[in-house]
């Protein structure tokens, strides 16, 4: 037995589970931020009573879900009822392996990052629509078939706007790209048609405001959650979070230069203060896009289900096409 | 109240056996419950038809599905329907083919308790009909018992009769506009609305005492004159709420997701308004310039200066900005209505119980949602024989059947929050 | 008014004006075909259903069918009083010239029981269904009334069986498809509250 492979298998075995641990306070903070961000836009106090100036509000929301009865439909289809929450919470909290949160500090760094991290978060469609069937309440089934009409439509654009950064960088590792970053610059001054068209995607692919259709509770009250109670709501409710702490993650690794300071002094600093600098960037940058997400939420309408799928296949596909071709041009043409 | 008889217990619809439900879904020309045997989701789009024969031939049109289409029951309990408004949807897929509304979770029977109430009880009981526009509630009662009566409130209470009547219509339409937005997602103009309409509260429960049911009005006059804090706070009230409006017209008016989903939407034409009887605010979007307050002046309306604002499309955004408009014009009738105040008492003589000679009278106001009139007949008693108020925004839900065929389900709620109905009043 | 008149001199009585409405009696059979000459007429202009009220006068008396019209040719608000038997209570149906009184005739049927020929979605919009009783009748008595008669017990409109689903949808399909029966009950039979007579009759001529 190779002991540097077991040593491998248990570094992995230790970094899933760390990841796994760390989603439930991810999308606690990421709800916290949003109560009182919105809270303080729309002239309200926001969260102010549980813990020192409110900080456990969205805490105390997670164990109250945890103590909530949890109902399933009588006519429920109760095998795949169960496993749909399942499916979209690991969805999310799996394609958080990726993600290089400092210089060495990834679960897994591996050489096809990009293609996993799609492949995995794709999944979540999956559990959404399996949610929204298995209920037996047909704003359930609406929202099930809007959310697979949505990502998949919007997967197209989001996949090929980074298709750009690929090309640019030559890799699918995130750390080859954000390593590719540090000698020529943030990628988003070279992909200006990119970065946005991944924004909107990304914004969509989560189902955030304003494409947030999904769960559209004017419409169709919560979408495939109707039925959902106690900590299996809880799981679509923090998987929705996580998942957006994941694509902010991911846009600032793609575009933003990742864990990099917007300077390139000090050049190298190693070991752990070199960890540290690194998360701190790392993070302001992720939690910046967070509230930007949050801002969008509290300022704009929903967009209406014909409105999304003409931006995405009448606007972001062929844009995004123009900006790969503009970017392979680019590469040819400039030895990038 | 003899005690009910175990035996002739009401039945709850569920605890129907299969077998009955068969013999009712026969009678209302349904297929047989789960006879297509196979599939478990068979009969799935049919939840929702009533489980009783159908009655009338709207109704069987209605409830009659043609293939690939589905019933989807939006109400009484449902985020955004304004209260206790139960919508039956036929869709397609995302697309709305047909719509019923369903009324009645609300019924209080307000006009029979203001049947079995003296003139000046009657007052209170209508204050929660529309409960978002009590002043003019009241407004309307309040002409129709002087006009019986044969009595005439003092000129200032009619100045502060029409006074408060258009602070209420302010916090009115700027409540439909936080409405309208977040009816289609956007969640801050409605608290920008509410802050606007908490001054307002502040402003009328300062002069009448209550901040939401009010019973300001008095046969003949009303309740209090105005005192020092209404005035001071109309002051500084008076000096903030264009920026409080202009704050959400920003979010708003210009934003292009909102155009792009209520340019176009539900398009009410002048004519179909007319026949379907739509009044105020979404009859004037449609290009009819009906005002009560011009048609048949009441109070001191007709020594006001002021002109019908009207829109051309007819569209949810006309009607949004119809309300705009009518913010301002309000706020310009406030002002003309503080300067030309007259002194004087501000309730006539009126008795105790007032027993007025038999007789009919008609009294009509134009409230936040359009034409809202009473009709009262007096038989020489003390309470009135027949009270009948005719409430806009039930009148105004009629349309919704004609406007949305060919919308989508995300629009039912656009164009409903625009016809600006309140359960109150719709269900009486 | 002097147009009215003019106008209609056979089928127009009791006419009677205060400050700003001119009343007009029509019988039920004239109803669609004047209201529709008021409205299209250019000279009367009355284009706009502003209101449509029931009154029930008491057992004894007749049901009437109130219009309030608005023209804006006119200074005043018309108003149309059509009076109906109660012991048949049916009158046109004025949908054809607005749409808008649909919602009006239903609950004028909902309340009163009076039934509009030709209205085609004539069905209860505020009480439940399966109701069988008209609230807004002076006949039906409330809880409080029901204490005050000798008679114990509730008005046996309200009585509880009445409600029931099974005996309601059973009858309605004896019954084939013409629902609503054209004559649901009416009236209270005196019979019923022999000793509160008075009570039961809170009918007071107007």
């Amino acid at each position: 037995m190779d002991f540097s492979l077991l040593l491998g298998l248990g570094r992995f075995v230790l970094a899933t589970t760390l990841l796994l641990l760390l989603t439930i306070p991810t999308a606690f903070v990421v709800i916290q931020l949003e109560l009182k961000v919105i809270a303080l836009m729309q002239l309200r106090l926001g969260p102010n009573r549980v813990g020192p100036r409110g900080l456990f509000q969205s805490t105390i929301h997670g164990f109250k879900v945890l103590a909530k009865e949890d109902t399933v439909p009588d006519q429920a289809d109760r095998a795949t009822f169960t496993l749909a929450p399942w499916m979209v919470y690991m969805a999310a909290a799996m394609s958080m392996l990726v993600i290089p949160f400092a210089p060495g500090f990834v679960a897994a760094d591996f050489n096809i990052g990009v293609v996993y991290f799609f492949a995995i978060l794709g999944l979540s469609v999956v559990g959404l629509l399996v949610a929204g069937w298995s209920s037996y309440n047909k704003y359930s089934l609406l929202g099930g078939l809007r959310s697979a009409a949505q990502m998949v439509s919007y997967e197209i654009p989001l996949t090929l706007s980074v298709v750009g950064v690929v090309l640019l960088t030559g890799s699918l590792s995130f750390s080859q790209i954000i390593a590719h970053q540090l000698a020529h610059g943030w990628n988003v001054w070279w992909q200006l048609l990119g970065f946005p068209i991944f924004f909107i995607a990304s914004t969509a692919e989560i189902n955030r405001a304003p494409f947030d259709l999904v769960e559209a509770d004017s419409e169709i009250v919560a979408g495939p959650f109707t039925e959902y109670s106690g900590m299996r709501f809880g799981f679509f409710f923090f998987a929705e979070y996580v998942a957006l702490f994941i694509m902010s993650a991911i846009l600032v690794t793609l575009f933003f230069g990742g864990y990099l300071a917007p300077w390139p002094f000090p050049a190298q600093l190693g070991g752990f203060i070199g960890i540290l600098y690194g998360l701190l960037w790392f993070f302001a940058k992720t939690y910046f896009f967070i509230f930007v997400a949050i801002w969008m939420r509290t300022t704009l309408p929903r967009i209406r289900v014909d409105q999304l799928m003409g931006v995405a296949w009448k606007v972001l596909l062929p844009l995004s096409l123009i900006n790969l071709f503009l970017t392979a041009i680019a590469v040819v043409a400039f030895k990038l | 109240m003899t005690a009910v008889d175990p035996e002739t217990r009401i039945p709850d619809p569920i605890d129907l056996d299969r077998g009955e439900e068969a013999r009712l879904r026969a009678a209302a020309g349904l297929a047989p419950p789960s006879a297509a045997a196979g599939s478990e989701y068979a009969g799935f789009e049919l939840v929702g038809v009533p489980d009783r024969p159908l009655q009338t031939e709207r109704e069987r049109e209605m409830y009659t599905l043609e293939e690939g289409e589905m019933l989807l029951n939006m109400g009484p309990q449902h985020p955004s329907t304004h209260g206790v408004l139960r919508l039956v949807v036929k869709i397609r897929g995302e697309m709305v083919t047909d719509l019923d509304p369903v009324f009645g979770y609300l019924h209080r029977g307000i006009e029979k308790l203001c049947e079995n109430a003296t003139y000046t009880t009657v007052l209170t009981y209508v204050d929660p009909m529309d409960y978002l526009a009590s002043m003019h509630n009241e407004h309307a009662p309040a002409i129709a018992f002087e006009k019986l009566f044969g009595i005439q409130a003092p000129r200032r209470a009619e100045y502060i009769r029409a006074l408060v009547v258009e602070l209420n219509r302010v916090f009115s339409h700027g409540l439909m506009i936080g409405f309208l937005a977040l009816d289609m997602g956007g969640l801050t103009p409605i608290l920008y609305s509410f802050i606007n309409r908490d001054d307002v509260v502040e402003l009328l429960a300062a002069i009448s005492g209550q901040r939401m049911l009010f019973n300001f009005f008095r046969v003949g006059g009303v309740n209090w004159d105005v005192n020092d804090e209404f005035l001071s706070r109309l002051g500084t009230w008076h000096g903030t709420v264009m920026k409080s409006i202009g704050d959400n017209e920003k979010l708003i008016t210009e934003n292009e997701i909102f155009k792009g989903r209520t340019r176009g939407m539900g398009i009410l034409s002048g004519k179909q308004a007319i026949a379907y009887g739509v009044t105020g605010p979404n009859l004037r979007a449609s290009g009819v310039p009906f005002d009560v307050r011009k048609a048949h002046p009441y109070s001191i309306y007709d020594e006001l200066e002021f002109d019908v604002i009207t829109q051309q499309s007819g569209d949810v955004y006309a009607r949004y900005l119809q309300r705009i408009d009518e913010i301002k014009q309000s706020l310009h009738l406030i002002d003309q209505i503080m300067d030309k105040m007259p002194h004087g008492p501000v309730q006539a003589q009126v008795p105790g119980i007032i027993r007025p000679k038999p007789g009919r009278a008609y009294g009509a106001v134009e409230s936040p949602r359009g034409l809202y009139s009473v009709y009262a007949i007096s038989d020489g008693g003390p309470t009135p024989y027949r009270f009948r108020m005719r409430d806009p925004s039930f009148i105004s839900l009629q349309v919704m059947p004609m406007l949305m065929p060919g919308h989508l389900i995300a629009d039912t709620m656009a164009i409903m929050a625009s016809l600006d109905p309140v359960m109150g009043g719709v269900d009486k | 008014m002097r147009l009215l008149v003019e106008r209609f001199p056979e089928t127009a009585r009791d006419l009677w004006t205060d400050e700003d409405t001119v009343e007009v009696q029509l019988p039920r059979d004239a109803v669609v075909e004047t209201l529709r000459t008021l409205r299209d007429d250019p000279e009367f202009g009355f284009f706009m259903l502003a209101d449509a009220a029931a009154v029930d006068y008491g057992i004894g008396h007749h049901f009437e069918v109130v219009y309030h019209l608005f023209s804006d040719r006119h200074p005043a608000w018309l108003r149309v009083r059509v009076p109906v038997e109660r012991a048949n209570p049916r009158t046109p149906s004025v949908t054809s010239l607005w749409t808008g009184a649909m919602f009006h005739e239903r609950e004028m049927y909902d309340m009163m029981g009076i039934v509009f020929e030709g209205n085609r979605d004539l069905r209860r919009i505020y009480m439940s269904p399966d109701y069988r009783s008209f609230p807004q009748r002076k006949d039906f008595l409330l809880p409080d009334d029901a204490a005050d008669s000798s008679a114990a017990g509730v008005n046996p409109l309200e009585r509880p069986e009445t409600w029931d689903l099974t005996t309601f949808s059973r009858e309605l399909t004896s019954s084939a498809a013409t629902y609503p029966p054209p004559d649901t009950q009416v009236d209270v039979p005196a019979e019923a509250y022999p000793h509160g007579q008075e009570s039961a009759d809170k009918s007071r001529p107007a």
